[in-house]
């Protein structure tokens, strides 16, 4: 085990986060539901793959209409998951073995079977009944965009109980909290304390841009829900160190960079835009979309930190793309409408690449090197596979293929008790893709992904550089360098199927010998003529440059 | 020793760049400064609302210009080139091309790129004549490619009396020989599939007079006689502002176009003689009416000198025409007033076909042949127009059917003259 998680209050700009389902990872106790014990049990595979932090879904009792996301009570575990004492011995055992630990938290909304709304309903007198949103009329906030097409109507609900409307950007199953009541600020902030006390190092926040309703506006990224934000973010800072809030918020990055603050806000968001456009450049073989993307994106603080993902618990959302780009992407990576839900497409990574090693390397090879904080998806480091007839996203939920064996090694329970059933394909079912045989191979997928981290983590200049684009005049090779304090790194990806041919324009960096961080082979040194490489289908090199 | 190559090392370091296409747009240019930003802006505009997911490049042949056309283009940042917001890069290349200038050399350049780019389509579009639209360019470039039409024509909304060199021979003769009509056979623009650019690279014609000078033509006839598909589509004409450039004079135009057409025939000749019959070129798109009022400038008192051309040309006209047609001829000269000649469209036809025929006999220099058959075209079109001054514009639409029929009853003549003469 490592010695523990360090103490640098900006750990998270370095940091390799993995996000996992505690109910779909390991299940101890032979119900079929992940727990963390199992987890528990699975840390020294965390640690060997080389994170640094775990992003758990959220884990508190619910009634599961939304995936947890719609929580019954902030102060407890899901006894399906186990107690509040297994997970401190999670933590204890998480932080033993340098691995942070940040929990979901729901700020916007929670479950219509939390005690609050129960008693928020019960009357229009009781002191919680200003909790939540109200109104006689659905025709307030009109025109408000409806985020969950496929299932909802309206952002207002009839509740049959108090004779009243009750808001809920989500769904209806989950009204909002009313924000501008001091009250529940400060509950809110209970909660988190609550847990951060009891170690937890942060927080990734959901659906932050929702959180205060005007008239007349689009009641998303107001004024006044920076207002709660910075709130949060100052009791935070008065009362812990090294901890950290990432926001969700899929918005365009110049929209986004309005929930950093002055780093008085979050100090992570993830930069949703991006992930599509990665996708997009490699299907199109062109570099384009990704570079538009990247310096469209503005500065933000010192302090603070984009989060960059190929895959979550989600669906590959395509809100923040053009019509014609989503029309794109349907195409190219969702053609059985099966895999199409809400604005988006419902698949992991391996079936969207269609199981080709060489476009999973060179995703997670972008993943790696482009300015953020990487977030893996359990299972994705394995290559595991979906099923998109279960319905919602739980596709790509399924557990975790930890072997061949029984369950594929999740749980002893019998396959009919699981809470999701594994995937079971020839292609990309437990016995052809799992933990156990991959680590028994030098070059499966696993070791790749541990290789890849570790070259990662071996240098800031991924986490905290600057990034610099080059133009080669062939628009498939995607080339551009990070730089910090004096060291550069130059990245060179082939975004074709093809191999390619590209000549760099590498003045700036004359005199430099590129050693190739993965196998420190030398190249020959850089001159004042351009800099002629050739890669392979989908090859990519990441070089440092030393001037000797 | 190494082969001749028309793609400098340069040009080649830059395609290798840009890769395999989908789309090739080419522009011959040649001191086009006061156009091809416009026009640029049209097809990038046309390629971005049509073309969003394809792999494109616009290749701007040069002729040489001397009005700093190649400055212009490549001055144009490439953020306005994306901010058509297509999906995809699109490269830009400007290159100069070896050889004489001219459509044949610009063209060839386009034609090769594309070739070693694996373009499923090409369009060459002109700068100057025609203002582009983004309309026209989908338009245009939307049926070319391998699994649709090897060749794509445009059609316009002209009125009957415009281009007269068009409707008085070339489209009729073309009509009549080939048995498919083009409303534009002079392809200022037009777009192909790749396979047809490949096919065209391989004839022995780029260099060669008069099919170098007239090569827009010989491709349309090439397309027509051979196993390609083509089409028409109807594309909008916008308001052209008036230019600058001085018009070329009837010989600048008459000798190559027609030249290279009878050339095309004489090399085509195994693929329209044969006995089929004729098949119309599909039209994609809604035609729109022609103009009502006739172009401005249209052409008046061109038939005075007729009837002594016809006697200063007479040992000339005598070795080409047949004696009936000859004799013909001569009675229209001998009828002939200040005016001009009334000119029918039997004897003009017949005219035609004797030329078509004395340029495959090539009893005298063929070039002569061509430029004996001008002063005959001038006094036809004296006649048509002075004949149609006061019609309207169906009506002249009409005759000029009339004309196009006249030209396939009388095929067979032109057969028959053809393996005399040989």
């Amino acid at each position: 085990m490592s010695g523990g998680i360090g103490s640098d209050p900006l750990w998270y700009k370095d940091a390799v986060i993995y996000q996992l389902h505690v109910k779909s990872f390991c299940d101890s106790n032979e119900d079929g539901v992940g727990d963390f014990r199992g987890l528990t049990s699975k840390l020294d595979y965390l640690e060997e793959l080389g994170v640094d932090c775990l992003w758990l879904l959220p884990m508190y009792p619910s009634p599961f209409r939304d995936d947890g996301y719609d929580i019954a009570d902030y102060y407890s575990i899901h006894p399906g998951y186990g107690t509040l004492d297994d997970f401190r011995e999670f933590l204890t055992e998480a932080h033993a073995r340098g691995l942070r630990v940040i929990t979901e938290h729901v700020l916007n909304h929670t479950s219509d079977q939390h005690g609050w709304f129960k008693e928020a309903r019960s009357s229009r007198d009781h002191p919680r009944r200003d909790w939540y949103v109200w109104s006689d009329t659905d025709d307030r906030y009109f025109g408000v965009r409806i985020i969950f097409l496929d299932t909802e109507q309206s952002n207002w609900a009839w509740d049959p109980v108090s004779k009243a409307y009750y808001w809920h950007r989500f769904f209806s199953h989950q009204p909002d909290l009313n924000y501008d009541n001091p009250a529940v600020r400060e509950e809110i902030w209970n909660v988190m304390r609550f847990w951060l006390e009891m170690g937890v190092d942060g927080f990734r926040v959901d659906a932050v841009p929702y959180l205060i309703e005007r008239e007349g506006t689009s009641c998303e990224n107001l004024p006044e829900t920076h207002e709660v934000l910075k709130f949060i973010r100052a009791r935070l800072n008065s009362q812990f160190e090294a901890k950290v809030l990432l926001a969700e918020a899929n918005q365009w990055p110049e929209d986004v960079c309005a929930y950093f603050g002055d780093g008085d806000e979050f100090h992570m968001a993830f930069h949703f835009p991006i992930m599509p456009r990665m996708f997009m450049a490699l299907r199109l073989e062109d570099r384009k979309p990704l570079v538009e993307i990247v310096e469209r994106t503005p500065a933000i603080p010192e302090t603070c930190q984009w989060g960059i993902f190929l895959r979550n618990h989600d669906e590959l959302t395509l809100e923040m793309v053009t019509d014609v780009e989503r029309d794109y992407m349907y195409e190219e990576y969702a053609r059985d409408p099966v895999a199409r839900l809400n604005l988006g497409i419902r698949r992991r990574l391996a079936p969207l690449l269609e199981g080709d090693r060489r476009r999973i390397e060179l995703m997670n090879g972008l993943l790696m090197s482009l300015p953020g904080s990487p977030i893996v998806y359990y299972g994705d480091e394995i290559g595991m596979g979906d099923n998109i007839y279960l319905g919602d996203r739980n596709g790509v939920r399924t557990p975790m293929q930890w072997s061949g064996g029984w369950n594929g090694g999740f749980s002893t329970a019998d396959p009919e008790r699981l809470a999701q059933p594994l995937i079971s394909n020839p292609v990309y079912g437990y016995q052809a893709v799992n933990v156990a045989s991959q680590q028994r191979s030098d070059h499966s997928l696993l070791n790749w992904m541990r290789r890849l981290i570790r070259v990662r983590k071996s240098t800031r200049v991924f986490s905290r550089g600057s990034i610099s684009f080059l133009s080669p005049a062939n628009h498939r090779v995607l080339a551009y360098t990070r730089s910090l304090d004096g060291e550069t790194v130059l990245v060179v990806n082939n975004l074709s199927s093809t191999a390619q041919v590209a000549e760099l324009d590498l003045r700036a960096l004359e005199g430099a010998i590129p050693i190739e961080m993965f196998g420190r082979s030398l190249f020959p040194r850089i001159g004042e003529l351009p800099y002629m490489l050739t890669l392979g289908p989908y090859d990519f090199y990441w070089f440092r440059l030393r001037w000797l | 020793m190494a082969r001749a190559t028309l793609l400098t090392d340069d040009l080649v370091r830059r395609l290798i760049a840009v890769g395999q296409v989908d789309v090739v747009v080419g522009l011959p240019t040649m001191n086009n400064a006061e156009t091809i930003a416009g026009a640029l802006q049209a097809v990038h505009e046309g390629l971005s609302q049509h073309f969003a997911r394809a792999r494109s490049v616009v290749i701007a042949a040069d002729g040489g210009s001397r009005d700093g056309t190649p400055d212009i283009i490549g001055a144009l940042p490439s953020g306005a080139r994306d901010r058509h917001g297509g999906l995809r890069t699109r490269h830009q290349i400007v290159a100069a091309y070896r050889g004489v200038p001219g459509r044949a050399g610009a063209i060839r350049l386009i034609f090769t790129a594309a070739d070693l780019l694996q373009a499923r389509a090409v369009a060459v579009f002109d700068p100057d004549t025609d203002p582009l639209t983004p309309a026209s360019i989908g338009g245009l470039l939307k049926p070319a490619g391998p699994d649709s039409f090897d060749l794509v024509a445009p059609v316009r909304a002209r009125h009957p009396l415009e281009r007269l060199l068009v409707t008085q021979l070339i489209r009729p003769l073309v009509r009549a020989a080939y048995g498919r009509q083009l409303d534009e056979p002079l392809l200022t623009e037009f777009a192909c599939s790749g396979r047809f650019a490949a096919h065209c690279l391989a004839e022995d014609v780029w260099d060669r007079s008069p099919m170098r000078e007239g090569i827009e033509l010989w491709l349309a006839a090439t397309a027509l006689s051979g196993s390609f598909k083509a089409c028409q589509t109807c594309v909008e004409t916008a308001a052209a502002a008036p230019s600058q450039r001085p018009r070329p004079g009837l010989q600048e135009v008459f000798t190559p176009l027609v030249g290279s057409l009878f050339a095309a025939l004489d090399a085509h000749a195994g693929a329209w003689q044969r006995d089929t019959a004729p098949e119309p070129v599909p039209v994609i798109g809604v035609e729109v009416p022609p103009p009502a009022d006739p172009p401005a400038g249209a052409p008046s008192g061109l038939g005075g000198s007729f009837a002594q051309d016809v006697r200063d040309l007479r040992p000339v006209l005598e070795s080409i025409l047949a004696p009936e047609t000859f004799a013909a001829v001569a009675a229209i000269a001998e009828a002939a007033g200040a005016e001009g000649p009334s000119y029918p469209d039997e004897p003009w036809v017949a005219t035609v076909y004797d030329f078509v025929a004395g340029y495959h006999a090539g009893a005298i220099d063929r070039a002569h042949i061509v430029k004996a058959l001008m002063p005959l075209y001038v006094g036809r079109v004296a006649s048509f127009v002075t004949g149609h001054a006061a019609s309207p514009a169906d009506e002249v639409a009409r005759d000029l059917e009339t004309l196009a029929q006249q030209f396939e009853r009388s095929k067979p003549y032109l057969i028959e003259r053809w393996y005399r003469a040989s």
